[in-house]
């Protein structure tokens, strides 16, 4: 398939984003329910593509040049109203999530640009073999797309986001030229890499959706203040409120902020007719589109259609199959760090943009497990953040405090884990039968347990990155051998299969019950590789969007 | 919610003196004159309202006699409440450092700019392709399928 880019080189107009809340209620041909990574692509593409889109977003824009990075207490900021875990946020905006029943705790942002506004942009791609697990290793499910499908909407992805990096990765196939040259190892970096190095073992530089140079529309490059997760003040990090929502709106799209959705209606035959929603004064409302997008994530969309109950959808709508809210994937995330004897001003850089090693990615049945991992490298930040643990025990208080902070502060790194999690029913985000929002509307409890499987990998990934550590010349070597608050890449909850007894949407996004009904999130995958997801989550949602393009024109007002 | 209003604020000054001791010119904690910022901040969000005031009337429950003890009888309290009450501890030592680090004697100190990390940002070396030399060398081995 030839794609036509419509998405087009960047417009340098300026847009008022304070101007553009559209609380007007008139018909619209595609409704896309959250303004986050792949709400905001989909709706560029479409709204380029001339059909009227509205999107409704329960959270609001964000003011870049207010991000916490800027406050003198940015360090208290970062462990509450800039916390990724929206529970410990408990901003106006956001909804609790019960996650009493799982060992993960859900992360995520909810506004205009969604989780992306506190991402790290570490965007790696899925491998070809990813993509057909079945085949390869006899586990879970092949995906019904492969690789080359989505190569081109990577591609384009990449485009728009703004990639740093560089060609010529080993371990991945080739790639299309990146936009901006790799960031900057830093002293630190090229030390862990050190170890890799010494043990022959691939490391590559990662691909990030940072500004290595000024790219885009206003955004310069990054400053290496290192505070990715609460916001880039100065706009060098990719979120899609910079990206895709400017250039949807200068093509029509319109988004209302503060708009909850409560439910997605239908009429007497089961097909979508909009959606319900509460308002940001707190009135109840209605949207009427001749299609509905989902984009609310791997939670906020097997919510929402748990929710939206009607007579022609007993069990929640695209719900025949009964998966919806199954298969719940997060990436267990392991967390080794080591301290170094040298000071490297760890804190210089963006924390998790550095490089990535995949020599255990591929499947190798020797080790007792199937499928691999990812290892990510880390920094560390400032003192407070270094007190209180960071990404390990916090310094001891009493007498050895000082000597211990001395030690951490500027010579920490860590190497992530990031292993893949194969898709279980009985993972599952389901409707908590008490807990509700601010609104009254029933909220998402997670049960979740970690399979055998992948807790196999995580403990051979753990000796392995120790190796590593002690061979770049690192000591005091600790371990989290999984991280509480990780659950930010949410995946699998509405998958995606050629089956309709066996999957939620077709592959192209669009439910197997309702025709006008599509997914476009990390609900849809059908397995979660051992990688970032959200550049896979975009170019399924451009793809999703391009399909609509070429064959519901019957969509279109 | 439970307000800060009632807060002993004599007792956290003395767990404070013994969380973090004096070290060179620095003075202990408790004698920096940090809790009004510590009774601010912990008032701000719902992530420390309710622990921090909790935390110090459960530990003051226990140690009525806590500042008129030994600075051993003191560490072995305060040793206790943390094994008894991870939580309502680690939220009362957390806000801790953060008001702690937040201090210029500190920064001083330790050797911290105390800039706040933007606008300013900091510096870093430029990109060097160099690097990548032992590892071009390695053949494709991504699967293929
Ligand atoms: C701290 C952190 C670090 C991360 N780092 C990386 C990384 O390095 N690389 C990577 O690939 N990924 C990373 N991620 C994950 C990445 O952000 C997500 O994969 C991506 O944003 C998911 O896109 P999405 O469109 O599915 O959902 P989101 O971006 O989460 O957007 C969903 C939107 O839907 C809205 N919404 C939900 N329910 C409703 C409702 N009922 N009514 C109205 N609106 C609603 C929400 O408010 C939200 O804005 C990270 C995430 C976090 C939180
Ligand atoms: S480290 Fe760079 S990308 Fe990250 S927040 Fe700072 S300036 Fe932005």
């Amino acid at each position: 398939m030839t794609v036509t880019r419509r998405i087009d080189a960047v417009q340098n107009q300026k847009l008022d984003m304070t101007i553009s809340n559209d609380t007007s209620q008139k018909i619209v041909d595609i409704l896309v329910i959250g303004a986050g990574a792949s709400g905001g692509a989909a709706a560029a593409w479409l709204a380029e593509a001339g059909f009227s889109v509205k999107c409704l977003e329960q959270g609001y824009w964000q003011d870049p040049s207010k991000y916490a990075s800027a406050s003198k207490d940015y360090e208290f900021e970062m462990l509450t109203n800039w916390a990724p875990d929206p529970n410990v946020r408990q901003r106006d905006e956001d909804y609790p999530v019960n996650d009493s029943n799982s060992p993960i705790t859900p992360v995520m942002f909810n506004g205009v640009g969604g989780s992306t506004i506190l991402w790290t942009a570490h965007t790696p791609r899925f491998h070809p073999s990813d993509f057909r697990v079945k085949t390869l290793d006899g586990v879970a499910d092949d995906w019904p797309i492969s690789y080359d499908e989505l190569d081109e909407f990577y591609d384009l992805n990449d485009e728009v986001m703004g990639c740093s990096g560089i060609n010529g990765d080993p371990a991945n196939p080739p790639r299309s030229p990146r936009q901006m040259p790799p960031l900057p190892l830093g002293k630190d970096g090229k030390k862990l890499i050190s170890g890799f190095e010494k043990l022959g073992w691939h490391w590559w530089p990662s691909d990030s959706y940072v500004n290595s140079q000024r790219y885009g529309e206003e955004r310069d490059a990054c400053n290496f203040c290192g505070h990715n997760h609460m916001g880039c003040y100065q706009r060098a990090k990719s979120s899609t409120d910079l990206t895709y929502w400017p250039r949807a709106l200068r093509s029509g799209a319109t988004i209302e902020t503060g708009a909850r959705v409560r439910r997605v209606t239908t009429d007497e035959l089961g097909r979508v007719t909009g959606a319900e929603y509460v308002d940001s004064k707190g009135n109840e409302r209605r949207q009427r589109a001749r299609a509905v997008i989902m984009a609310a994530n791997g939670i906020g969309t097997p919510r929402l259609l748990l929710n939206s109950v009607s007579t022609a959808h007993a069990e929640g709508l695209a719900n025949s199959s009964g998966l919806v809210g199954k298969n719940l994937m997060f990436h267990p995330f392991a967390m080794i760090s080591g301290t170094f004897p040298e000071k490297m001003n760890t804190w210089q850089g963006p924390l998790g943009n550095i490089a990535m090693s995949q020599e255990f990615y591929e499947t190798d049945k020797s080790r007792g497990f199937v499928r691999g991992y990812t290892y990510q490298f880390q920094r560390s930040l400032g003192p407070a953040w270094i007190a209180n643990g960071g990404f390990r025990d916090p310094v001891p208080w009493g007498k050895g405090h000082h000597d211990e902070l001395e030690k951490r502060l500027g010579s920490v790194m860590a190497i992530a884990v990031i292993g893949e999690d194969l898709p279980e029913e009985h993972n599952t985000v389901e409707l908590d039968p008490e807990l509700t929002d601010s609104d009254g509307i029933p909220t998402p409890r997670l049960n979740y347990t970690l399979s055998k499987n992948s807790r196999d990998q995580l403990d051979h990934a753990i000796e392995n990155a120790k190796k590593a550590l002690k061979a770049a010349g690192a000591d005091d070597i600790y371990v989290d051998p999984m991280m509480r608050q990780s659950g930010w890449h949410l995946m699998g909850t509405a998958r995606m299969g050629n089956d309709p007894t066996r999957s939620v949407v077709n592959k192209w996004g669009q439910s197997h019950d309702v025709d006008n009904l599509f997914i476009v999130d990390g609900s849809v995958f059908v397995t979660g590789a051992a990688v970032n997801p959200t550049p896979t989550i975009q170019a399924l949602a451009l793809r999703t969007a391009d399909y609509i393009v070429s064959n519901r024109q019957d969509i279109k007002g | 919610m439970t307000d800060n209003t009632d807060i002993d604020e004599q007792l956290l000054e003395a767990i404070l003196n013994r969380l973090l001791p004096a070290i060179g010119e620095v003075p202990a904690a408790g004698q920096m004159k940090l809790v009004p910022e510590i009774i601010r901040l912990s008032g701000r969000q719902a992530r420390f309202q309710n622990q921090f005031s909790n935390a110090l009337r459960v530990f003051k429950s226990t140690n009525l006699e806590f500042r008129s003890t030994t600075v051993d009888e003191q560490d072995d309290a305060i040793k206790a409440f943390e094994a008894e009450h991870p939580e309502l501890f680690g939220s009362l030592l957390t806000i801790s450092y953060i008001v702690y680090y937040k201090d210029s004697r500190v920064h001083k100190r330790i050797g911290w700019s105390g800039r706040t990390p933007q606008p300013d940002g900091n510096e870093m070396e430029p990109w060097d392709e160099s690097v990548l030399e032992n590892v071009r060398k390695r053949e494709p081995f991504w699967r293929q399928v």
